[in-house]
């Protein structure tokens, strides 16, 4: 997966009409709420075989963040 | 006269499922120190020996099985014909999960109703059998949930599931009637087990505090779901079929 791919996955997850890119604060986004989490930690667990718990996720602001706790290897391209 | 509450399952044989640890552990443990032998069916042969070396006296027995394959719980026949014949069950097996309607994936609820749901009638169908099922009679427990009639945002799969086995025990009540087997349900909200330990290190900590606020009396402690059990395997309750005994500390008035 790409990060562009990642971004537009997440506009999809958070139904936001917020146009995202790797700076965007996901806590500033009306639509990230505690649902919006478990649906986040689900798709994590589904696309890329790693668990999280909604604490750890609760650390994350910017997409990068959320990028590197899943670990940028999981990415194919910097 | 006789005090009607000791003993209370005095040389009957109870199975308890989910015998590992938490809330099927206690039950288990209760049950011996009321005269019972058990049948403690599980997943981890270790863990349910742990659970074996609680027990008070009695012929107890281990018996490994994972319930959300069928072929493993009709492989437990012979087993539970050769302890038997049971008086009792407390199906305590299952699993929590916390997912919002548009994480909805079918896959994944299929296998969880198959965990929290078809798995318990599947062995129920086996023990109440004339072969395992003691021929007086006796009384079958599901351990449900409060989830299935005071449910929460991101709890639908589970809360779906837990609804659909309250609604079984209805129907199994029915049926197993002629039998003198009473079928009966227990819902509890957040009871101190593993699972609980699991649930709330994953949530924020806000929302942990929340729900240990909505618990007015507090957080449910296993042995309260046990004691509980107890009664209705006993014949003290040899009345009460169909029914669903919430125990929520207050939490579905909140």
């Amino acid at each position: 997966m790409t990060r562009q791919q990642l971004l537009t996955e997440l506009k999809g997850l958070l139904e936001t009409e917020t146009e995202l890119t790797v700076e965007s604060n996901l806590k500033e986004l009306e639509e990230y709420d505690s649902l919006s989490v478990l649906s986040l930690l689900a798709y994590i667990h589904r696309t890329f075989d790693k668990q999280f718990s909604a604490r750890q996720l609760n650390n994350i602001d910017t997409v990068q963040s959320l990028i590197d706790l899943i670990g940028a290897d999981s990415f194919n391209e910097q | 006269m006789s005090n009607r509450w000791t003993n209370l399952l005095q040389n009957k044989t109870i199975i308890v499922t989910g015998a590992s640890s938490g809330i099927g552990r206690e039950c288990a443990i209760q049950c011996s120190k009321q005269g019972a032998n058990l049948i403690l069916v599980g997943r981890n042969p270790e863990k349910l020996r742990v659970t074996l070396e609680h027990l008070d006296a009695g012929k107890h027995n281990i018996v490994t099985c994972d319930l959300s394959e069928p072929e493993q719980i009709a492989a437990i026949n012979d087993e539970l014909i050769r302890y038997g014949p049971v008086q009792g069950l407390v199906h305590c097996a299952g699993r929590q999960k916390a997912l919002p309607l548009k994480a909805f994936d079918m896959n994944e609820f299929d296998n969880l109703f198959r965990i929290n749901v078809s798995s318990g009638i599947e062995l129920t169908r086996i023990v109440s059998s004339p072969k395992a099922f003691d021929k007086d009679g006796g009384s079958i427990i599901f351990i449900s949930s409060i989830s299935a009639v005071k449910t929460e945002k991101g709890k639908l799969e589970y809360s779906a599931t837990k609804a659909a086995l309250n609604s079984a025990v209805k129907t199994i009540a029915l049926e197993l009637a002629a039998k003198s087997i009473r079928v009966n349900a227990i819902s509890p909200a957040m009871v101190k087990t593993p699972m609980l330990d699991s649930l709330f290190s994953e949530l924020p900590k806000d929302a942990a505090e929340k729900i240990n606020e909505r618990h007015l009396l507090g957080i449910i402690d296993p042995i309260e779901i046990a004691d509980l059990s107890v009664f209705l395997l006993s014949d003290l309750s040899k009345k009460i079929t169909g029914s669903n005994f919430i125990i929520d500390s207050g939490y579905s008035l909140t």
